[in-house]
């Protein structure tokens, strides 16, 4: 399970808890979350997420 | 280096007291706007009429020309944020930009996104992690230890009204002697609208001092915010001088009146049912969960302003352009139709359906909050360490929550085993 954090404010997305909310459920891959999908705090694409290092 | 212009200067009348001023501007005297807030929301969904003048309270002068909206349900004040490119931010150009400057708050996109984009990168959370153990626990541990073997405290006047300041001046690298005028200053910043005069003497001198301070700390640079943002960069791009100093300007108040507000009402939240904070003592872990429960049931800022850049309707009201329209975050998060029962504090509350709106949505959503959960976080569990039996002081008056927004209580009388 890895991470990918928005890179305009700081929202994780954790493969393992998803975004409920979102309509997207836990263990979700982020391969897998649609492109429509927004950031759920800032409303930033997809596309603007970068793996985290953790 | 200037030694002179590194010296803070404090007001022309040094008797000017701003926290008054602001406190006042919100309402002292009223408990709670949530009982008006249900009435007008069962009503419609979108009044033409400022938030504050709702409760009685004194027009905001810097938008007397304008009509205001206030939209009160959680599906519209989301779809205000969601949409920038029709309600602005570039109505605090007039609100704040007279006093904070060319703050990142003023900006919509493009110039908004390019600037945020390199701040935010000072502040995300694998970049504040290391902040926990360097910067906020020494400060945490500090203050609870002027109290931790008294039995009882004033958990508002001894920590939470303290320590996010404290930790911004740490950050900053402030001069400790200094930093009631920089609090002082950075209050009166935002009394643009009461004391317009005091805004931006205010302005002037924290301005002339962060100038001098990001080129002391851009030549020498340290481990501190400054010297970290005079350098961060995003695809080659550093911040302009004028955009780092409107921001440092904005940091005590944005950071600092904020997070100690939150922490105070997630404490009283908690000692006011005192099986959910045992739950918390108990299970550390429920933590996140407890801060979003106080920051959805009492959050800080109450509503988020925008002005219409195009005529446009919101739940059949016509809007015209130029209109002020406030997203009032605190009613949206009492909205009964995303939150059942939502005037109670459940940390175990099921929020599959929203998220509160207690750091706001959209573009603009707090810059700061991975800083303030931390903060938060370190300062709850330090109290639930150390402070056992921890319980509302049954000889003193209860904490009372009050105004219409930046709502805080003013003491937070407690007992505990010493």
């Amino acid at each position: 399970m890895k991470k990918w954090m928005c890179q305009q404010c700081g929202w994780v997305y954790d493969e393992a808890k998803g975004d409920p909310i979102g309509g997207i459920p836990p263990g979700t891959r982020w391969a897998d979350v649609p492109d429509s999908w927004v950031c759920p705090d800032c409303g930033t694409p997809k596309s603007d997420f970068e793996m985290l290092e953790i | 280096m200037n030694a002179t212009a590194l010296k803070i200067q404090d007001f022309d009348d040094p008797g000017f007291n701003p926290f008054d001023t602001f406190d006042d501007s919100f309402g002292r005297h009223i408990d709670s706007p949530y009982p008006r807030l249900a009435e007008l929301r069962e009503q419609a969904r979108v009044h033409p009429q400022e938030y504050k003048v709702l409760f009685g309270l004194p027009a905001d002068l810097t938008t007397l020309d304008m009509p205001h909206f206030s939209v009160l349900s959680y599906e519209l004040v989301y779809q205000v944020y969601a949409n920038p490119q029709i309600y602005s931010n570039r109505i605090f150009e007039r609100m704040l930009g007279p006093s904070f400057g060319r703050t990142v708050v003023t900006m919509d996109a493009p110039e908004h996104t390019r600037y945020r984009r390199i701040f935010q990168k000072a502040f995300m959370p694998n970049v504040i992690a290391s902040w926990g153990d360097n910067l906020v626990q020494p400060v945490v541990d500090d203050l609870m230890a002027g109290f931790v073997g008294r039995g009882k405290a004033d958990l508002v006047k001894e920590f939470t009204s303290l320590y996010p300041f404290h930790i911004i001046y740490r950050q900053l690298g402030l001069p400790p002697g200094d930093q009631r005028i920089f609090h002082k200053l950075a209050v009166a910043l935002t009394v643009t609208s009461t004391a317009v005069d005091k805004a931006i003497e205010a302005s002037e001198k924290l301005g002339a001092y962060y100038e001098a301070l990001t080129d002391a700390r851009f030549e020498h640079p340290g481990e501190d915010l400054v010297s970290l943002l005079t350098r961060v960069e995003v695809e080659g791009e550093r911040l302009p001088k004028e955009i780092l100093v409107s921001f440092l300007r904005q940091l005590i108040n944005a950071a600092g009146d904020t997070t100690y507000r939150a922490t105070s009402n997630l404490l009283v939240c908690l000692l006011q049912h005192p099986e959910q904070l045992e739950a918390v003592r108990r299970d550390r872990s429920l933590i996140p969960q407890a801060i979003d429960e106080a920051l959805r049931l009492e959050c800080v800022v109450i509503t988020g302003f925008r002005m219409a850049l195009v005529d446009t309707e919101l739940d059949g009201v016509r809007i015209p352009a130029g209109s002020a329209v406030e997203a009032v975050n605190g009613s949206a998060n009492r909205d009964p139709a995303r939150f059942a029962d939502p005037d109670r504090f459940d940390i175990f509350r099921k929020t599959t359906t929203s998220r509160h709106m207690g750091f706001g949505y959209g573009p603009h959503v707090c810059i700061g909050q991975h800083l303030a959960r931390l903060e938060i976080t370190r300062a709850l569990n330090a109290m639930l360490d150390r402070l056992p039996n921890l319980r509302l002081d049954p000889d003193m008056p209860p904490p009372r929550i009050y105004g219409v927004n930046m709502r805080h209580p003013e003491h937070i009388h407690v007992r505990f085993d010493a």
